[in-house]
């Protein structure tokens, strides 16, 4: 439980831990179409594209520092950046136009940042984000070519040509496969960074970014590096989100969708790589078990998070680890990240 | 001519006193508790469909004083809703990491909404204007509904009510001390909590007033919880973190810009406000009126 606290490099208990916890994840999510109905393969797949909303998302805040209130406009340029682009040319490859999304997400937020980081930190830099995803969703919400109100509809699942063999992504579980596939990259990618050389220097600013930036650390550029990586992730789990709605509406740019992965993460613990996964796991599962209570679901699933707040104020696995500590007799230490300064 | 040119700062200034009657309370309790409430458009919508259903009620024409009491009606009932949700939720977390009451008020945006759903329903309502307010003054060719008029009125002097309070009475000093070190504050023997407390129902009797005040200018749909909540935190942090004299005037510089703004740019209407937010954060990033709290 402590390895991923406290140390940051990449030692063995750690490496193994976490491949267990994902092996055990990627076994359930691979084996539900044979025994799961179609209902619940979608909240799967739709849980993973939210897993690695979150988990980017929590690039930013647990690593770096750095709330954003605009997560959403992200996956929002993915998905239509995906979404016009496998329209307007459909002989280019489907993986080439995925990446271009990330890339796309990656330069917004590389041009963003390099003005917004300069002046601003803490909730001033979450405001500002907001603004910026409510241009994006009223962009969206006007623009003729990308349908306004009514968003892009008839979004097809690709052929996947992949030399040898061609993948239609289109027949049965197959896209369910592919996004399970992607999602897992994706956050390797992402588990990768945080426990690397970059996470290590992206933690020193979380903890303390004056200090970090005596010790010779460009603050602010990594700050940039974590928002860009985050985004550009994100716009990749939002172009895989087109194809499997089959549909895209502004609604996917909109402030409350912004609101899931900061969510997720503080539900599950920010101090975790999995605190994401777990928030979005138990959103999951609310929403699912609710989904038939016109009007009661909203309701029940605002109690049970208010329940949750009130009794690990810290997050459900960092309570669980105080928890633990407690019965092992050691003193809790409580997570405190900082949203204002 | 002169109607092309004032028409705007008119529409401009109507919305900018939309959205600072729906900020006060938001202001407020940002200012004090340093509590993001999300939950600020949840009661407020609140406010708006419980007045709708006085005026269903009462039946027939509104005069201006029961549009009013009903408003305040709509108020109070918020208001303590707010106490519930103090004693409750809001002095539990207390100590916890202000990142974390955002969940909190979070939750209770969805409750809120899903409680609207349950009692009134997902179809949309209307109520109509009181019909004292509802013709239009003509100067030149300029027409100004008197139903804006008074809205514009009612923010003004909203206003300079609680800037009255906030500068020239005791209370007022009461709660700046309060906003700028509490643990002082307590030092000195005041009863925090039970300040607190009573800063959180006047933020919610504000929501809900806003709710009663304009509920003939909305169209009643659960979505009335998320539209001005964004415009209302912009309006809050150009103004400088919770302080009302800033976000009376960053509601009207933002929305007067919008107004002019979306007859230029027609095609996209609302996205100046927006843009202007951003511009203004990154030119003043402390804010219209930096230092000061409240």
């Amino acid at each position: 439980m402590t390895s991923s606290t406290n140390g940051s490099t990449i030692n063995g208990s750690t490496w193994r831990r976490d491949a267990l916890i994902a092996a055990v994840a990627l076994a359930v999510l691979v084996s539900l179409p044979f025994v799961a109905n179609k209902g619940i393969v979608f909240v799967a797949g739709t849980l993973a594209l939210h897993v690695v909303f979150g988990l980017s998302w929590n690039l930013m805040f647990g690593q770096t520092g750095l709330v954003s209130f605009g997560h959403a406009s992200f996956f929002a340029i993915g998905g239509y950046a995906f979404a016009w682009t496998a329209k307007m040319f459909p002989q280019l490859h489907p993986l080439l136009l995925f990446a271009g999304a990330g890339v796309l997400g990656a330069l917004v937020a590389l041009v963003v940042g390099m003005i917004a980081l300069r002046r601003s930190v803490g909730v001033y830099f979450a405001i500002l984000s907001l603004a910026l995803s409510q241009i994006v969703y009223l962009l969206l919400s006007y623009t003729p070519s990308l349908g306004q109100e009514d968003g892009l509809t008839g979004i097809r699942r690709p052929l996947l040509s992949l030399g040898l063999t061609t993948i239609d992504l289109a027949r049965g579980d197959n896209y369910y496969y592919f996004m399970i596939a992607m999602c897992t990259l994706l956050a390797i990618g992402l588990w990768w960074v945080v426990h690397g050389s970059m996470g290590r220097v992206f933690k020193s600013i979380q903890q303390d970014p004056e200090r970090a930036a005596f010790l010779g650390i460009n603050v602010q550029g990594y700050r940039l590096r974590s928002f860009a990586i985050a985004s550009g992730t994100t716009a990749i789990a939002g172009a895989l989100y087109g194809p499997w709605l089959q549909l895209l509406t502004p609604e996917i740019a909109h402030w409350t969708f912004s609101a899931r992965p900061i969510l997720y993460t503080l539900l599950g613990g920010v101090q975790s790589f999995w605190g994401p996964v777990v928030g979005a796991l138990c959103f999951a599962v609310l929403e699912y078990g609710t989904r038939t209570l016109h009007g009661l679901s909203e309701i029940v699933v605002g109690c049970i998070l208010l329940l949750i707040v009130l009794a690990f104020p810290g997050g459900l696995l960092g309570g669980l680890s105080r928890l633990g500590k407690r019965m092992a007799g050691k003193p809790a230490v409580a997570a405190k990240p900082e949203l204002a300064r | 001519m002169l109607a092309e040119f004032l028409s705007p700062l008119f529409n401009g200034l109507f919305s900018a006193m939309v959205v600072f009657l729906f900020a006060t309370g938001l202001t407020l309790i940002f200012g004090i508790l340093r509590i993001l409430n999300f939950a600020h458009g949840g009661f407020f919508m609140l406010g708006a469909y419980l007045a709708f259903t006085l005026v269903r009620l009462i039946g027939g024409d509104m005069s201006i004083a029961s549009y009013l009491l009903v408003s305040i009606a709509a108020g109070i009932a918020v208001g303590f809703c707010g106490l519930v949700v103090e004693r409750l939720i809001f002095r539990r977390l207390q100590h916890v990491d202000e990142a974390y009451s955002l969940i909190a008020t979070y939750a209770l945006l969805l409750i809120s909404e899903g409680a609207v759903k349950a009692i009134w329903g997902v179809s949309f309502h209307s109520a109509t204007t009181p019909s004292a307010l509802g013709s239009a003054v003509v100067v030149g060719d300029l027409v100004m509904p008197v139903f804006a008029i008074f809205i514009i009125a009612l923010g003004v002097l909203c206003y300079a009510v609680l800037e009255w309070i906030l500068q020239h009475t005791a209370v007022g000093k009461l709660m700046k001390s309060l906003a700028s070190d509490p643990w002082m504050a307590g030092m000195l023997g005041i009863n925090v909590p039970r300040f607190y407390a009573w800063i959180v129902v006047i933020g919610f009797f504000l929501a809900g007033l806003a709710g009663g005040l304009l509920l003939p200018n909305q169209t009643l749909s659960p979505n009335l919880a998320s539209v001005f909540v964004v415009q209302a935190f912009g309006v809050l942090i150009v103004g400088g973190m919770g302080n009302i004299r800033g976000a009376f005037l960053a509601s009207i510089l933002l929305c007067v810009i919008d107004s002019y703004g979306s007859i230029v740019f027609s095609q996209v209407p609302g996205i100046f406000f927006y843009v202007a937010m951003a511009v203004m954060l990154l030119a003043r990033p402390q804010g219209l009126i930096a230092g000061a709290r409240l």
